[in-house]
This record gives C-alpha cells, sequence and structure tokens, in this order.
C-alpha cells in the first residue's frame, strides 16, 4: 500500500511513510470492511462517514511536516487512523469527534493499540481545543464551509493548518492554511473527492 | 358502446397513476436527488409499453376473460402502489447515488427499485390497454376517459401534495383505482370480490395511516446535518415545492467562504432544507451598527463601493441578502423568492427567529420566479444580488438539467435594464476545480455586455477572490478609481485578492490565496479578449454563456472532451464531475436498448410482417414521440411565462391531458378510415410551426399582464393544441381496429416506448441544440406521422 499508492504518487516525507507502514489500518475499519482496509479508496465507517484514502492520509500528513516535538491538533476522529499516524510521528495528539459513537470507538481502539499519546474527546470541533493551544499543525479532516476562526487563533505563529474545503461528499480541495508574520495566507493544493481526484 | 362503467374507472385509474408519478419524482428527489425524477417519468411510461408487448402476446387470453380480468387489474394496481412504496424504503432495497460508482451491489438495488415501482404502472397501463384492444371501435371515448382522468390525477396529485407528506401519498391515490375497481364490478358481486376489495382498502389504510419513513441518502446535507449532537427537526412542511426541512443544532453555523481574518464568533444558526438539500440559513436581522458576518465575505465588495438606496435579492430564500442589506441601513429591499413555502415561513413560524425580517418596512417580498420577476418589473435597482451561483465546491453536475432562466445571457440583459446609472449586478459563486463555474459566469456577464453595446467589458468588471469563493460586479457605469481603490483596500483588509479590477498587476492576483492552477488567470484574460470564441471551443469544459434558448448553466460537459478529461483525471472520477447529464444520456441508452427489445420481442410470436405493421411503427411511435415532446417543451416555455413552475407544471399537464381528451371525444364522430388521419397530425405540425414563430416568442412580451390576462392567454394557447393532439391516437386505434384488429396491443406498447424515449431525449435535445429543435423535431415527428398515413391510405385507395 505504503509504496504503490503514496510514494510513487509523491509522497516522500520518511516518517510519514514509516508511520504509515507501522500501523494496522484493518483495525481501524468495520469487520465488514476488513478484506478492503489497504484498498486503494476511502471506506464507509458508519454514521455517514468514512476512512481517508490512505494517500489522502499520507498526504495530508506529510503536508504539516511533523516531527518529534510537535502537538498537532486533528479536528474529526472518525475510526482514529489519522489520529494513529500522527502519534506514531509526533509527541502528542488531540483529536476530536463530533459524533459520539464514533468518538467512543475511536478512543477505545487507540486505548486498545497503545496509542498514549493521542487524547480523544466527543464535541464540536469548531472551537478547537483551548486547553491544549497552541498547536503546531492542525489536521482538519472534515469538510467546512469556513475555517473555524478559533481554529485559526489556536494555530502557533508560524504553524500550519491542513483543511479540505467544501460540502461532504461532493467535490473539495485540500487547502493549506499558514498563519506567518500576522497573516493568514492559504495555498489550494489538490482537489478530493469521495473518490478522491489523483492526477493520473 | 363500452358500458359507462369502464370510462369512470379509467378516468379514476389514469388520475391514480399521475398523481403517484408525480408522488415518486417527490420522493425520488427527497430520498435522492431531483434528477431521478426522471426515472420516475420513464419507469411509468416503460410500464404502459411492458403492458403493450404483454397484450401482444396474451391478448385473447386477456379479452376473453375481460369482465373478470380487468377490475382484477385495478385492484391490483391499487394494492401495489402503497406497498411497492413500503418496500423500496426496505435497508436491503434502499440504493444510494453516490455508492452506485463504488459498489456495485447498489447496482442490483437501483434495478430493484425499478421493478418494484415499475409493478403499479405495468398493472395501470394493462387495464387501461385492454380496455383499448376490447373496445377498439369506441376508443374515443375511452381515450377522453383517460386523459381526462390523467388531466384531473395531475391537479389531485399536486394539490395533495399541499396537505399530505410524500410517503403518505401512494396510500391516498391507492383509493382511486380501488373505488374504480369497485365501479368496473359488474352485479351482483361475488363474495370473492368482496374480499379482494376489502383487503385493498385495508391495505391502503393501512399505509395512510402508517407511512413509510423516507430515508434520504446519507450524503445528503439534511443527513450531515442530523449527524450534529443534539440536532433536530424543528417544523416540516410539505408542498409541491418540496419539503421543507428547518434544522437546528448547537453546532451548525453559517458563514460561507468567511474572511480569515474575522475574529469574532460564527454564531449559531437553524437552517432551512428543501428535500434534504441546504436551502439557507435563517438569519436574524442585525443589530443596527453592527455587522454582519456576510460583510466579511467576498459577496460584501458591493456594499464597499457604494450605498445603494434600492436593493433587489432575487432567489432570495432566507432573505440572509436582505438582512445584510438592512444592516447597511438600505431604505428599499425587494426580495423576489419563488417559494412561497420559504417565504411562509419567514412570515409566520420563523418571524420570531428572524426579527420579522420581512415585515420590516424597507422590505418588499414578491413571490415569483426571479427570471419572471425581472422580465415584468418596471422598477429600477442600485445594486441586483444573484443567489450563489453553484453548490460549494462544484455541483458534480447536479443541476445540470435543471433549467435556470435567471442565469442566461438574455438575464442579464434583463437586469442590466433595471439597474439605474452607476448601478451594480454582484454574483457569487465558489471556486470549483476544475474551473467552471467562475469562468462561465464570467463569459455570461461579457456576452452581456456586449450584446448591450458596452465596447470593453473589462471597464465595467470587478472580480474578487477569497480562498474559496469569487464574487463578480457588473457596472453599468465604467468603474472608477475611487472603486478600484475600495476594492483594493477591501481585499487587503479581509485576505482576498482581485482578479479582474482596473490597472491591476500580476502579483496582485495571489498575495493572499495561491490557486493550484493558476491557469485560472490566463482563462479569465482569453474570456475577456474579442478572441474569447476560440477559448470557448477549446476549453475541456462547455462554459458558453446559458441563453433562453438552451437555458441549462449548469451543463459543462462537452463530449469532445471526455478522452482527455478521462486520461487527465481517471475514467472513474468523471461521473463526480457532471453526473447529472451522464444520468439523462445513460438513462436514454438504457430506455432505448429496453424499449427497442420489447418492441421486437413479441413480433417473434405475433410475427414480422403484417398489413399494418410499418405504418402503425411510424404512425404510433411518431406520436409517442411527439406527443411528450410538446407536453415537456410547453412544461419548460410556460414556467417562464406564468412564473410559478409548480402552477405551470400542473396547468399544463392538466390543461392539455384535458383539452386532448376532448379532442379525443370529439374525434369519435369519424370513421375508422377517414381523412383525418392524416390531416389531424399534419395540423398539429403546422400549429407548432405557428407556435414556435409567433406565439411563444409573444408569451415574453405578455409576462407583464395581469394574472387572470396570464391564464387566459394560456388557456388561449394551450386548448387548441390539445384538442388536436387527442386525435390521432384514437383515430389510429380505430383505423387498427378496421384494418388489422390483430396489431392493437402492439401499436399501444410502441406509442408507449416511444414515449419513454422521448422523455430523456427532448431534455438532450434542448441541451444540445435548444428549444427550437426540439420543437422543430415534434413537428417533424407529427408530419412523420401524416405523411406514413397518407402513404398507408393511397396504397390502399383511400386518400
Amino acid at each position: 500500500m505504503v509504496k504503490d499508492q503514496i510514494a510513487n504518487r509523491g509522497v516522500q516525507d520518511e516518517a510519514t511513510l514509516k508511520a504509515m507502514r507501522t500501523v494496522p489500518r484493518h483495525l481501524f475499519v468495520p469487520e465488514s470492511q476488513r478484506s478492503r482496509a489497504y484498498d486503494d479508496g476511502p471506506l464507509p465507517i458508519g454514521y455517514g462517514q468514512t476512512i481517508s484514502q490512505p494517500y489522502i492520509v499520507g498526504y495530508m500528513t506529510a503536508a504539516i511536516d511533523p516531527g518529534p516535538g510537535s502537538k498537532v491538533l486533528e479536528i474529526g476522529a472518525g475510526s482514529g487512523y489519522q489520529a494513529a499516524v500522527l502519534a506514531e510521528i509526533v509527541d502528542k495528539v488531540y483529536t476530536i469527534e463530533i459524533v459520539e459513537e464514533l468518538a467512543k470507538q475511536a478512543k477505545g481502539r487507540l486505548r486498545e493499540l497503545g496509542y498514549d499519546n493521542v487524547q480523544v474527546k466527543q464535541g464540536d470541533g469548531y472551537y478547537g481545543w483551548k486547553e491544549h493551544a497552541p498547536f503546531d499543525a492542525i489536521v482538519v479532516t472534515a469538510a467546512a464551509e469556513f475555517v473555524p476562526p478559533p481554529l485559526i487563533e489556536q494555530l502557533k505563529p508560524g504553524g500550519i493548518m491542513i483543511i479540505p474545503v467544501g460540502s461532504p461528499f461532493m467535490v473539495q480541495t485540500l487547502m493549506l492554511v499558514e498563519k506567518k508574520g500576522g497573516q493568514t495566507k492559504t495555498k489550494s493544493l489538490f482537489p478530493v473527492r469521495f473518490v478522491p481526484f489523483t492526477r493520473e | 358502446m363500452p358500458p359507462l362503467r369502464y370510462s369512470i374507472s379509467i378516468s379514476l385509474l389514469a388520475a391514480a397513476v399521475i398523481a403517484f408519478e408525480l408522488g415518486l419524482m417527490q420522493v425520488f428527489s427527497i430520498t435522492q436527488w431531483y434528477h431521478f425524477a426522471y426515472m420516475a417519468i420513464s419507469v411509468a411510461m416503460l410500464g404502459f409499453g411492458a403492458a403493450g408487448t404483454f397484450l401482444a402476446l396474451f391478448e385473447k387470453q386477456l379479452t376473453a376473460r375481460f369482465e373478470q380480468v380487468f377490475p382484477l387489474l385495478l385492484f391490483l394496481c391499487s394494492m401495489a402502489m402503497p406497498v411497492v412504496g413500503v418496500l423500496a424504503q426496505h435497508s436491503s432495497v434502499r440504493f444510494d447515488t453516490y455508492l452506485l460508482f463504488n459498489d456495485i451491489r447498489q447496482a442490483g438495488r437501483l434495478l430493484a427499485t425499478y421493478l418494484l415501482f415499475f409493478i403499479p404502472f405495468f398493472l395501470a397501463a394493462l387495464a387501461i390497454g385492454l380496455s383499448f384492444v376490447r373496445f377498439s371501435r369506441e376508443i374515443g371515448r375511452l381515450y377522453f376517459a383517460d386523459l381526462l382522468g390523467s388531466g384531473l390525477g395531475g391537479l389531485f396529485g399536486i394539490g395533495l401534495m399541499w396537505w399530505v407528506f410524500p410517503g403518505e401519498l401512494p396510500g391516498l391515490t391507492a383509493l382511486l383505482p380501488l373505488i374504480g375497481g369497485v365501479v368496473a364490478l359488474r352485479r351482483p358481486w361475488d363474495k370473492r370480490w368482496w374480499m379482494i376489495a376489502l383487503a385493498t382498502g385495508i391495505t391502503a389504510a393501512a399505509i395512510i395511516f402508517r407511512p413509510p419513513r423516507l430515508q434520504p441518502s446519507q450524503y445528503k446535507s439534511l443527513s450531515k446535518a442530523l449527524l450534529l449532537p443534539e440536532a433536530a427537526v424543528e417544523l416540516e412542511r410539505s408542498s409541491p415545492y418540496g419539503l421543507i426541512q428547518v434544522v437546528s443544532s448547537p453546532a451548525l453555523r453559517y458563514a460561507p467562504a468567511l474572511s480569515l481574518n474575522y475574529t469574532g464568533k460564527v454564531p449559531v444558526r437553524k437552517v432551512l432544507f428543501n428535500n434534504g438539500e441546504w436551502a439557507g440559513a435563517i438569519v436574524p436581522k442585525p443589530e443596527p451598527g453592527s455587522p454582519h458576518i456576510l460583510d466579511f465575505t467576498a459577496g460584501a465588495l458591493a456594499f464597499r463601493l457604494q450605498s445603494p438606496k434600492k436593493v433587489l435579492a432575487l432567489q432570495s430564500g432566507t432573505g440572509e441578502r436582505a438582512a445584510q442589506a438592512l444592516a447597511h441601513g438600505v431604505p428599499s429591499i425587494t426580495m423576489v423568492e419563488e417559494n412561497p413555502v420559504a417565504t411562509a415561513l419567514l412570515r409566520e413560524e420563523l418571524a420570531g427567529e428572524t426579527d420579522s425580517l420581512v415585515f420590516h418596512p424597507a422590505i418588499t417580498v414578491r413571490e415569483l420566479e426571479g427570471r419572471t420577476f425581472l422580465m415584468a418589473d418596471t422598477g429600477m435597482y442600485s445594486l441586483i444580488f444573484l443567489p450563489m451561483a453553484s453548490t460549494f465546491g462544484g455541483t458534480a453536475g447536479l443541476n445540470a438539467m435543471q433549467e435556470q432562466y435567471l442565469m442566461t445571457k438574455e438575464a442579464f440583459r434583463d437586469m442590466w435594464a433595471r439597474l439605474e446609472p452607476g448601478g451594480m449586478i454582484s454574483i457569487s459563486t465558489w471556486m470549483d476545480y476544475p474551473l467552471r463555474n467562475p469562468l462561465k459566469i464570467l463569459a455570461t456577464l461579457v456576452e452581456a455586455l456586449a450584446a448591450e453595446g458596452a465596447d470593453a467589458p473589462r471597464r465595467h468588471l470587478i472580480g474578487i477572490r477569497s480562498w474559496g469563493a469569487a464574487t463578480f460586479i457588473l457596472k453599468k457605469s465604467p468603474v472608477s478609481g475611487r472603486e478600484v481603490d475600495a476594492t483594493r483596500a477591501f481585499c487587503r483588509e479581509m485576505g482576498f485578492d482581485p482578479f479582474l479590477l482596473p490597472g491591476l498587476t500580476e502579483e496582485e492576483r495571489q498575495r493572499y490565496n495561491q490557486l493550484q492552477d493558476t491557469l485560472f488567470f490566463s482563462r479569465v484574460d482569453s474570456i475577456l479578449s474579442p478572441a474569447r470564441e476560440i477559448f470557448y471551443q477549446n476549453y475541456d469544459f462547455n462554459v458558453r454563456p446559458a441563453t433562453d434558448e438552451r437555458p441549462y448553466f449548469s451543463q459543462f460537459l462537452r463530449w469532445e472532451s471526455l478522452p482527455a478529461l478521462a486520461r487527465q483525471w481517471g475514467s472513474r472520477n468523471l461521473p463526480f464531475m457532471e453526473i447529472g447529464y451522464l444520468i439523462v444520456w445513460l438513462t436514454f441508452f438504457q430506455i432505448l436498448a429496453i424499449a427497442l427489445a420489447l418492441i421486437i420481442l413479441p413480433l417473434f410470436r405475433i410475427g414480422f410482417r403484417s398489413r399494418a405493421r410499418g405504418w402503425s411503427l411510424f404512425y404510433f411511435g411518431s406520436l409517442g414521440l411527439g406527443f411528450m415532446f410538446v407536453e415537456i417543451l410547453l412544461i419548460q416555455q410556460f414556467t417562464l411565462f406564468l412564473g410559478k413552475p409548480i402552477f405551470a407544471t400542473a396547468a399544463t399537464l392538466s390543461g392539455l391531458l384535458i383539452a386532448s381528451g376532448a379532442g379525443s371525444w370529439y374525434s369519435s364522430r369519424w370513421g375508422a378510415a377517414s381523412r383525418k388521419l392524416w390531416m389531424a397530425p399534419l395540423l398539429i405540425a403546422v400549429l407548432l410551426a405557428v407556435y414556435a414563430g409567433i406565439a411563444l416568442p409573444v408569451l415574453y412580451h405578455a409576462i407583464g399582464l395581469a394574472p387572470a390576462a396570464k391564464l387566459a392567454l394560456f388557456l388561449l394557447l394551450i386548448a387548441p393544441l390539445g384538442f388536436l393532439m387527442g386525435m390521432p391516437f384514437p383515430l389510429g386505434i380505430r383505423y387498427l381496429s378496421e384494418k388489422a384488429r390483430e396489431e392493437i396491443p402492439w401499436a399501444w406498447g410502441v406509442n408507449g416506448y416511444f414515449s419513454v424515449i422521448s422523455t430523456a431525449l427532448a431534455t438532450i435535445i434542448a441541451a444540445e441544440l435548444g428549444f427550437s429543435w426540439a420543437i422543430a423535431l415534434a413537428g417533424a415527428a407529427y408530419t412523420l406521422a401524416g405523411i406514413a398515413s397518407i402513404l398507408k391510405m393511397s396504397r390502399q385507395g383511400q386518400p
């Protein structure tokens, strides 16, 4: 999966590739989907949510340039897979999931797998996690029609946020938000979708 | 002469079929997306075609026991209507549009849904067709009963939608064939009939009192909103305009493409959904002097350039723009919204939530289609606001086949005419990728400007871009130096980038928000250049402006670009760019294949050669094509004229069908081999030419008339055409009853199948070639029917 679907498509960050090789993706998908866990696509995890395509997880992880010592906030824990990948690289991951049942499941799953450096809470990602702010990076995995002001506020100066913008399950654009020198600038990366657009 | 009871039964059954079909369209719009409404029409017509095939194969057995079979079919149809509605909502059958492209099992579910809904239509059509075959010599009266019932069924179905929720509709429509079945029974009744009628009645009653819960696709905006904590549907209102639901949740917020420099709170809002799709946020009237959250979006530019005195908000929805204009102290605001339920909610249940926005003395509300309002209105405005031109992140073509008369070149010319000197039009769109909506809007503005004789379009246009949306301002007078400065200042303050502004430097275009595809800028420049035609021809998507002739703003697909797009994006991603138009084409090919197969199939049993096989094919095929073409096209044209889409649909459908019924009745006086067999279709073709050349263009000039005068004009136009259109079918059946009686079931099937084909084909032709071509083809179909009859009769020595 890592070589064919991620590295060959241009994700070269060694830490990200190593993390993606380590995290057992099949344990983050429902039993019925396990045979397809390493397929090149997203999979439904219930409640209208999906676990993202491996390439997207790899791309978003590499885009924030994670490293030891970093503190990352994730909005939209879903199955907990993205948090687990981040936890392999950074010191501390805080992840928020709005759907109560998914938050419970992700918490249990990450605990069972020994990811002690991940904290999961159920709540509205709009507010971020003020108690643990500021963050070196913020990864938003749920599509948004606006960037919540509290998230920008909780980003360290020089910090990076990656966020898919667009309505859920329509065409979204992955966007990088950088807070630098008192200004907030954006860079559109590429369009993603339920089935991601990847140039072939 | 058929007993009167059969005519009554047929009327009731036909009414039920149309009402059920309309209800089904509504159900598909709620559970899936509106383009599956085509599926409702095609499944209905396919039922009619298949009934013809079945009749062709088993005519003798069925007609021999007509008195038992006919009422039995009505009872079965009555039972099937509510039962299939329940079964289609079962989790093992329910399909999801978006999963269709990922999960092959969904295709099976789609097929199962199709087959389920096929059953009641097939049973109804079999009953109607059987009566036509049994009483073929008196077809005029039966066909009258059929068309009269269909016409009234349209009114009945649309009327019911105001009173009951869509899930309850099948149970209520089922009562009509139940009554029809009872009426058709010969007295005295057998005990078994009592039992059957009772069982049917109990089934309908059960569904009326315990209707199935309609489950929208999990990917609809409503489903996503309901996943939020403490989300609840606070209010529901059903109408032919859709199922409106107001949802609240402490996590539901509204701030589309908000500036990243906004540091305040994004307030929690209730949201209005129509058929499960976002229809607007409920925005309270802001405190005087306090900024409106929309002031931190690119769409607020107009208020930075001027202090408008008269604002027109087209398709104003829940009044977001009106509220923003009020916050800026605009003394006169006109809200134009076609959905009367949305405005009724603002006046009644949601009045408190919006601080009685619509009762503010500065606000006037008009319930009309935006374009119709523009054509009828004589007021002048300093600022015209259009709604967001695309759903977030690109439409994926979901609205591709929906006529949008407010987004045509002519519409922008109408708006231009309503602008005061120095007035502005403001329109925003999400930045989609691949780029389509912003380019098409710009092209439309530029072409409208060119048509108005503006010598340098660039001098009248401003374009700015936030991280997610673009806003265009079209100004009646050239953009001034002060306005250029104001635009730059606004962009600096908000972190936006101008991309179209007099004196703009290249560096300014991406200062805050870098694009992944910087070709956007060169494409903008291409559209502004005199050689823009070359760009339209070479761009991968259709961004040529929509016109009244082809009002499909969101139809971006170009067939010649498909191979290149497939190479660039991957073929499995294509449907997600332009799903709407692809579905229409897929439906068309699928229908065509099934129809041809089922037209040919019975010929293996009844024989390929007969006395009237070729004539039947051309005559009844042409009538099927022509009738449905005219029906669909008239609905489209009268929607603009009458300005209320549902009213136009109901009035056209019922007016045309009832007038046709009268024509059918009138035609009963003529003999089986009357010259009217060829004269009637040719006369229709002539009348269609007159309509296309004179009557329909005249309609545009009569839009400003009083409603009563418009209705009178509408009836004046529709009655003679409908009257004539009701004649050819019964004349043809009567001709066959004399010359080749065994041919009737097959001919009835052919008529049904070509009607199915025409539903998708009419839309494709309107999109590819324009309405004029579609009307011309309808005329050609009737001409073909006339010529086929002349040839047939001359061969038999009866010209």
